[in-house]
């Protein structure tokens, strides 16, 4: 079953730090910049949710076309968004759950500025993972 | 990643950064050697907000990142909470720690034998020796305080007061 999904990380300082597509499905040339389009202009709607609550995980927050927007926000207020189409919503919170846990292993090292660029292939490799199982 | 070290080793690891970088690395220079301290203190304080704030929902506001500051985040470093939290609603808080950790093994007589102090005769000079080498191992924890807070999204600057030990208060201005 083909699946498109585009995640990306921003940092506090509005930032992307990551960006990266996991679908399955067969990826198009003009889909991945339409994909990073549509998530940079979700932005503005995260940025007014994200004080509305005090939830983590923000739903569905924006849609396109038959596309999904999904955000989760951190304490130190970084965002975590993906692009998807409609997928359970259980699976996608386990998803950023993971992704927050590999997050903070990277801030843990000592040697990573934070609000750089996440430029790791174990990450990178390990995100890819997570969204094959749970994506 | 839950794990457990042991106590006693972190004592000998921050005695040891504060002796090293106050007489060795920065050995008549102690602003500067006050400045990396806080900065190491800073990046600490950064990832263990990250960290400890990852199972909990966000906050909603300055005063609700501070309590958790002095509850879950005082408790998961120091196994006790911050004993009084004073504020002036104006954007300053003092946390105040009856006996703070890190400085209860740290003798207080001025006049009795210490690591950090070379023998002195004038009282009032040991005196100051005494508090200027315990104020040293203060800025670690108002680094780290000052790093949670500014990952929570609060820049702020944190000092620390030292009146009475063993009991130790942190004062916490925010930039507006």
């Amino acid at each position: 079953m083909a699946t498109t999904a585009c995640f990306i990380i921003v940092s506090r300082n509005d930032i992307p730090i990551y960006e990266t597509e996991l679908g399955s499905a067969a990826k198009r040339e003009d889909a991945a910049q339409l994909h990073q389009f549509i998530l940079h202009a979700a932005l503005d709607v995260v940025q007014d949710l994200a004080w509305t609550t005090s939830a983590m995980f923000l739903k569905a927050i924006d849609r396109f076309n038959d596309l999904v927007v999904s955000v989760y926000v951190t304490a130190g207020h970084t965002r975590f968004m993906l692009l998807h189409d409609s997928r359970s919503d259980d699976g996608i919170k386990s998803f950023f759950q993971e992704v927050h846990e590999l997050y903070i292993k990277t801030l843990l090292n000592p040697l990573y500025l934070p609000g750089s660029r996440i430029t790791s292939s174990h990450f990178d490799t390990k995100v890819r993972g997570l969204g094959r199982k749970y994506l | 990643m839950g794990r457990e070290v042991s106590e006693s080793c972190v004592d000998s690891l921050l005695t040891e950064m504060v002796s090293s970088y106050c007489d060795r690395f920065y050995a008549n220079k102690p602003e500067l050697a006050a400045r990396r301290i806080e900065a190491i203190g800073f990046q600490v304080g950064h990832q263990l907000s990250e960290r400890y704030t990852m199972e909990r929902p966000r906050f909603s506001d300055n005063l609700e990142a501070i309590k958790f500051i002095c509850k879950d985040f005082w408790s998961e470093l120091f196994k006790k909470q911050i004993d009084n939290l004073k504020t002036n609603h104006k954007g300053t808080f003092v946390l105040q720690d009856n006996r703070f950790r890190w400085l209860a093994r740290m003798s207080i007589d001025p006049s009795s034998e210490d690591g950090d102090l070379s023998q002195d005769n004038s009282a009032p000079v040991t005196e100051n020796k005494a508090t200027q080498a315990t104020s040293m191992h203060l800025y670690f924890p108002c680094g780290i305080i000052r790093g949670a807070l500014s990952n929570l999204g609060i820049p702020c600057a944190v000092s620390a007061d030292i009146s009475s030990l063993p009991a130790c208060s942190f004062v916490v201005r925010i930039k507006a």
